[in-house]
């Protein structure tokens, strides 16, 4: 009789902690779930199609505020996570950076070699070539969702309920390994960032100005503060968005070198 | 010819000036550049040597400055540089030329793409060398990086997502007895994306030089390496050396075109980048092109016989030609030695980037030390630098005719 009582307590102690294992991992599956819905309804504030076409206005601003240098980028953005950079200010004429999933190509104008960049090389500049061309999360990354906090420390975004998402880059070839996301508790849009390198350092702080802080529709404007060398401020301005789908040889980095008009 | 040339891209400019009103697809740009190049001339060497034995018989290295303007024009279907440049050298006259770097048409039609005219087509992977650039042939580590000037050529390429074809008829008019660069050649390149790796083989038949064949790969390896990889088989290539009939006292010029067998070259090398923008290259390669240690130890054996007989009373003037003949030995090949080491260290920050670079024989211990600083504004470029040659006396980078070079540029880009 005590024996069978053992193995009666044996197993529903058995039964208690895979019931708790299996609610554990359904809780878990289901906040992964949660994270990349809210991750993908956060990318369609930059990314309303899955093909773009951007122009975008880079304004580097010193930390004594006064201006630095000023940068115009038309990017192509693609589904799968293919992106042409092509850069138009005088300083950089000609030059365009092709990212196709991990693998990356600089592109110069009096070279006819595309040159394999690694992603460490991706980071050069105040924006790096990341920053401008990197549309979307959802697919890049993973996370979990931290809780429930306030937007930011100051302002009225402070007095903003915001969800702060933390993620973890799924692939090898992503500008920060590690990004703290807030996103905004009602329409998920993003607010604010910290943005973190291979080596776990904090890189970047990152602002998104929206068209309609009421109701945002789109991010207008992302304010990168440089945390580790410069203290730089890089405005990231997007002028216009619209959908176009490029040829596909013009994500061939062999016939980018020979610098074809990409209208 | 040249003026010809010039010409026609200036007609093109003013055609694409014209069409600009109603084409918003012609595009004009360019750069101006004032450049100061100052050199040291060496003090050992055949050139020193014949110098020292009856000056003023060779030219020897001095400053030269010069102010250039690089003009671009491209527009329907047609593309054109030009360059004019003034130079004047220390001592010298003032001088003016100018050049077409490129003009050339070229037509699309779905995925293939055809070019005609003069044109810049480089190809291969390396930094330092490049076996496989088999239609530009481009100098590498100059002190100044200027665009090219192309090659005349017809060529057509395949484009799909990943792969790219491209055939190329180099020198098409060109006399079947030109060499290097300039001989007439039937060139194909296969490029292959593979994920972090990129493919590329090569075919080429010259008039004269026959078949070679090559392959390259350039792999990013992890988030801050990337290994890169070169290497070519030829059938034959051209070189000269000396005649080996020859006296050591010669009348006429003893150096030779001669053909050389199986020659095969490689070049293995690698970046390493860390988050700092902090970056190493390093590069080794194989040149079956440049003279063997065999050839080095004659030629340095017939600087000293002409020394030697310079001494028992030979006329100077003789010895002297002789030993400034014996430069031709600097420029038979890329490579001066057939083993080469090659390592750069840059550093990206802001607008500055400072380098060390050296070029390193191991068979004579002979080096080529570089340092230079490079500030990039938005329109303005200014670069200035040192180069030294330096290893024992007896390595053949310290018989070059140059000891050191400085230089300093500006380039106004608009």
């Amino acid at each position: 009789m005590n024996t069978m009582t053992t193995q009666r307590k044996q197993m529903m102690k058995a039964l208690r902690i895979t019931i708790a294992f299996a609610t554990a991992f359904v809780a878990i599956t289901a906040q992964a779930q949660d994270v990349a819905t809210l991750l993908k309804a956060t990318d369609k504030y930059r990314m309303s199609a899955d093909n773009l076409q951007v122009e975008t206005l880079i304004n580097v601003v010193n930390a004594d505020g006064t201006p630095d240098k000023e940068r115009r980028y038309k990017v192509f953005a693609q589904a799968k996570r293919q992106s042409l950079v092509l850069m138009q200010s005088p300083a950089e004429a000609g030059q365009k950076v092709l990212m196709l999933g991990d693998d990356f190509w600089l592109l110069m104008p009096n070279s006819q070699r595309p040159l394999r960049i690694t992603p460490m090389q991706k980071l050069l500049g105040d924006a790096s070539t990341g920053d401008v061309a990197t549309m979307s999360w959802a697919e890049d990354y993973t996370g979990k969702l931290v809780g429930e906090e306030p937007c930011d420390d100051s302002g009225a975004a402070a007095k903003q309920s915001c969800l702060h998402l933390s993620l973890n880059a799924n692939r090898k070839g992503v500008t920060y390994q590690r990004i703290e996301l807030w996103i905004g508790k009602t329409r998920h849009e993003p607010v604010r960032a910290d943005l973190y390198v291979l080596s776990d350092k904090l890189a970047k702080q990152a602002r998104f100005v929206m068209d309609k802080p009421a109701a945002p529709t789109m991010v207008t404007e992302m304010v990168l503060s440089d945390q580790v060398s410069n203290h730089k401020t890089t405005h990231v301005r997007y002028l216009s968005r619209k959908e176009r789908q490029v040829p596909p040889e013009w994500l061939n980095p062999m016939f980018l070198v020979r610098n074809p008009p990409l209208e | 010819m040249h003026r010809i040339t010039v010409g026609a891209a200036a007609l093109l400019f003013a055609a694409l000036g014209c069409a600009q009103a109603g084409d918003s697809t012609a595009q004009f740009g360019g750069q101006v550049r004032a450049q100061w190049v100052g050199q040291q001339a060496s003090s050992s060497g055949p050139l020193a040597q014949a110098n020292t034995l009856q000056s003023g018989i060779v030219d020897l290295p001095v400053g030269v400055g010069a102010l250039e303007a690089e003009l671009r024009a491209s527009g329907h279907g047609l593309s054109s540089v030009v360059t004019l440049q003034q130079q004047r050298s220390e001592g010298g006259a003032t001088q003016s030329r100018a050049w077409v770097n490129e003009l050339y048409a070229a037509q699309g039609a779905g995925a293939w793409q055809f070019s005609a005219g003069k044109k810049i087509v480089a190809w291969d992977v390396g930094y330092g060398f490049r076996p496989n650039d088999m239609i530009q042939q481009e100098v590498r580590r100059t002190l100044l990086s200027n665009t090219l000037e192309g090659r005349p050529l017809l060529m057509a390429e395949h484009f799909d997502a990943s792969t790219a074809w491209s055939w190329v008829w180099v020198n098409p008019t060109a006399s079947s007895d030109a060499l290097g660069a300039t001989e007439p050649a039937l060139a194909l390149r296969v490029y292959q994306r593979d994920g972090a790796v990129d493919w590329h083989g090569f075919a080429r038949v010259g008039a004269h030089s026959g078949a070679s064949v090559g392959a390259a790969a350039a792999w990013v390896a992890s988030e801050a390496t990337e290994l890169h990889a070169s290497l070519r088989y030829l059938q034959r290539g051209d070189s000269s050396a000396i005649d080996p009939a020859a006296a050591v006292l010669s009348l006429n010029n003893p150096w030779q075109l001669v053909t050389q067998s199986n020659v095969k070259q490689l070049l293995l090398g690698g970046t390493w980048t860390n988050e700092s923008q902090l970056s190493l290259l390093a590069e080794a390669w194989w040149d079956g092109t440049a003279p063997s240690d065999a050839q080095w130890d004659a030629w340095f054996a017939r600087n000293t016989q002409l020394g030697a007989m310079a001494a028992m009373g030979v006329p100077a003037s003789a010895a002297a030609g002789n030993l400034a003949w014996q430069t031709q030995a600097f420029s038979t090949s890329q490579s001066l030695r057939r083993s080469n080491v090659f390592l750069r260290l840059s550093w990206q920050h802001d607008a500055w980037q400072p380098a060390l670079d050296m070029l390193y024989h191991p068979a004579d211990q002979g080096r080529i030390l570089t340092a230079s600083l490079t500030w990039q504004g938005d329109r303005v470029q200014v670069q200035g630098g040192l180069r030294s040659y330096d290893g024992p006396a007896n390595s053949v980078l310290m018989q070059v005719p140059v000891s050191a070079m400085a230089y300093v540029a500006g380039t106004w880009t608009f």
